[in-house]
């Protein structure tokens, strides 16, 4: 309570400081974490901001994706088995092509996977089914479809599409401009979208309060089409990544489904509430980014790759805990 | 619209009566498609219509089951856990190093493991306050670092299970009922009486539906909350060791393939994701359509793509179908 007066009172600048205080949280960490790695490492460089850069991409495409969702008040397990789809797609038919063949699939592949989880939305719409239980179907129908496009690991991509993402044609080294590029220009713009536009609104809207939303004439039902549409065209991003990081394309069901149980985790993290309605999505792009580099740092610090598995997890959940203890001391007070 | 009714005919007017009869009782509509499921197997391989192929059904459904029971009870809380398979990977892990002291031993120690994790987790997620997805997925790659490292070190070596765990998990009863079964059904009886008939069952429907009413009714919602998930925890690892006993040799991925699923039955069996609607007998019915429905695409053998395919298409249409169904009434 006495938050919300002094928010009411105190300057426009800190008001919007204190209503995104999660959100310059997280991004403070993520500093802090890369200047920690900084020291760690002997030679701190272009090529490590490249290699967190481009190998946190998919993960934070997901996240952006999954973050739209959450807000509108759904949550989908299937940006997994999406990206899973448009890796193998864009592995299978983009090999050996010329520029503008392969840049004409990348733009029909996030056109046409948006369009395949539009109708997903449209379905748990015209269902009523709950989101969780209708995207799990759908992961296993993508992932088939994957593994049916392309039965074991391969294929490749051109060149440019390899610079687009990691910043070098091979793949290996160069620049940081294009990957870092490409992970805040669509995080700026899906973040200024959600929180400007009218039907960015509608999505925190449908997502706070259903029914308040209805009745208060915005059409809940085209949001979720909305939202889901753009997660998929984020999922579709993530695996046009997948595909420029590794040169090749990889339908394996675990890939898909670590993926989404990752961006969910980076998606709570960032500080958006799975009850929706609720957070920015500019923070997820700090956790995705956080998430894939906690490995490298507690590998440089000398733990190995089990132990770094368990300490991941164990800071999710003390982030977690002390995220709620704090809510329930917050409760005792008033 | 009223036209419309006065023209309805008698026939018309009796199906919407069978309707609604089906509504009130969808667990009726669950095994028309379990008996539809089994024929349309019974059609593609002869050899499944036998006392075999009902064996071989409630075989691959008994670890499924007993997941599946564990989901249902937290999700009636509104809760879920991601992490009992790796729980019941856990659990059948120590269960075989455990195994050279004996069965008796060994199932305990499988137990007591996921005791102890299901506790951490009812603890984060009872007390702390943290999302049950949150805090369950960490747990599950908490417990896939842990034992990836421990298979290399303290559990080293350990893969095989005792001969008792082999029997318990494989082997029949006289010769024709499955040792794993008996033990679902034990878990089910329990599970069932717990839920329908005992106070702490109701504590769960009431705090699935609405825990802000529970608390302030003087009930202390984190006891049930953590309990819940304690006994998840253990169902996980009575599964696991059976999982353990039917493979004979334990690996990481033991139970890997069963967590989606797990989920699968228990929604396809009413059980609503939001806590509060649902039971274990549906969720039975669930895991048997699931088990069935695996049979099916293995006969087919029409390869892992359209197996996905098709599993994820009937899973859809499964709880669309309940959906539809129950809101008629």
């Amino acid at each position: 309570m006495t938050n919300a007066f002094v928010a009411t009172r105190a300057h426009p600048a800190l008001r919007a400081l204190l209503r995104n205080g999660w959100v310059l949280g997280v991004w403070l960490l993520l500093g802090a974490l890369l200047l920690w790695y900084s020291t760690l490492i002997p030679a701190f460089g272009a090529f490590q901001i490249t290699s967190i850069t481009k190998n946190s991409l998919p993960l934070v495409y997901l996240a952006i994706g999954q973050a739209i969702i959450v807000i509108a008040g759904g949550i989908d397990l299937s940006l997994g088995a999406l990206l899973l789809l448009s890796n193998v797609i864009a592995a299978r038919f983009m090999e050996g092509q010329p520029i503008g063949v392969v840049a004409a699939i990348g733009v029909a592949l996030v056109a046409g996977i948006a369009l395949l989880n539009a109708f997903t939305g449209y379905i748990i719409n015209l269902s009523g089914v709950p989101d969780i239980v209708v995207t799990l179907a759908t992961s296993y129908i993508w992932s088939g479809l994957a593994l049916w496009i392309l039965p074991s690991p391969g294929g490749g991509t051109a060149p440019e599409m390899r610079w687009l993402f990691t910043g070098s044609p091979s793949g290996i080294g160069g620049s940081y401009w294009p990957p870092l590029l490409m992970m805040l220009i669509p995080g700026i713009l899906v973040a200024l979208w959600a929180r400007t536009s009218r039907l960015g609104l509608t999505l925190y809207a449908a997502g706070s309060n259903r029914t308040a939303a209805q009745l208060a004439g915005l059409n809940v039902r085209r949001s979720k089409i909305v939202a889901y549409a753009i997660g998929g065209a984020m999922a579709a991003l993530a695996g046009l990544a997948m595909v420029a990081i590794t040169g090749t394309g990889d339908p394996r069901f675990a890939v898909g489904a670590g993926a989404t149980l990752n961006s969910v985790a980076a998606v709570v993290l960032g500080g958006i509430a799975l009850t929706g309605g609720v957070g920015n999505v500019f923070g997820v792009v700090a956790t995705g980014v956080t998430l894939i580099m906690l490995n490298p740092i507690l590998i440089a610090m000398g733990v190995n790759s089990n132990n770094a598995q368990v300490i991941q997890g164990v800071l999710i959940a003390g982030v977690m805990m002390v995220g709620g203890l704090s809510a329930v001391l917050r409760e005792r007070q008033s | 619209m009223s036209g419309e009714t006065r023209i309805m005919t008698g026939r018309a007017r009796r199906a919407g009566k069978a309707q609604t009869w089906l509504a009130q009782n969808p667990l009726i509509a669950l095994i028309f498609v379990f008996i539809a499921l089994f024929l349309v197997t019974g059609a593609v391989q002869p050899n499944f219509l036998s006392i075999n192929g009902v064996r071989n059904t409630l075989l691959q459904a008994a670890p499924l089951g007993i997941l599946a029971a564990a989901q249902t009870v937290l999700m009636l809380t509104g809760g879920i856990d991601l992490s009992v398979t790796m729980i019941a990977t856990g659990a059948a892990y120590v269960a075989a190093n455990q195994s050279p002291n004996g069965a008796g031993v060994a199932i305990l120690a499988g137990v007591l493991v996921g005791l102890l994790i299901g506790s951490i987790n009812g603890v984060g997620v009872a007390v702390f306050r943290v999302n049950p997805l949150i805090m369950t997925l960490a747990m599950s790659g908490i417990l896939l670092g842990l034992f990836t490292a421990w298979t290399q070190t303290v559990l080293a070596g350990s893969t095989q299970v005792a001969p008792f765990i082999k029997l318990l998990g494989g082997g029949a009863w006289l010769g024709s009922v499955p040792y794993s079964v008996l033990v679902w059904g034990g878990v089910a009886l329990a599970v069932i009486w717990l839920l329908r008939r005992s106070g702490w069952g109701r504590l769960i429907y009431a705090i699935g539906d609405n825990d802000t009413a529970v608390r302030l009714a003087g009930v202390r919602v984190w006891q049930v909350r953590l309990s819940a998930y304690v006994l998840s925890g253990v169902l996980a690892a009575i599964a696991g060791i059976l999982l353990g006993g039917r493979t004979g040799a334990v690996d990481l991925q033991l139970a890997g393939a069963f967590l989606l699923p797990s989920v699968a039955a228990a929604v396809i069996g009413g059980t609503s994701i939001f806590g509060g609607v649902g039971g274990y007998t549906g969720t039975i019915l669930g895991a048997l359509i699931l088990s069935v429905l695996n049979s099916l695409l293995t006969f087919l053998n029409v390869g892992q793509a359209i197996q996905q395919m098709v599993y994820g298409a009937i899973v859809l249409a499964l709880a669309w179908g309940y959906a539809s169904l129950t809101r008629r009434s």
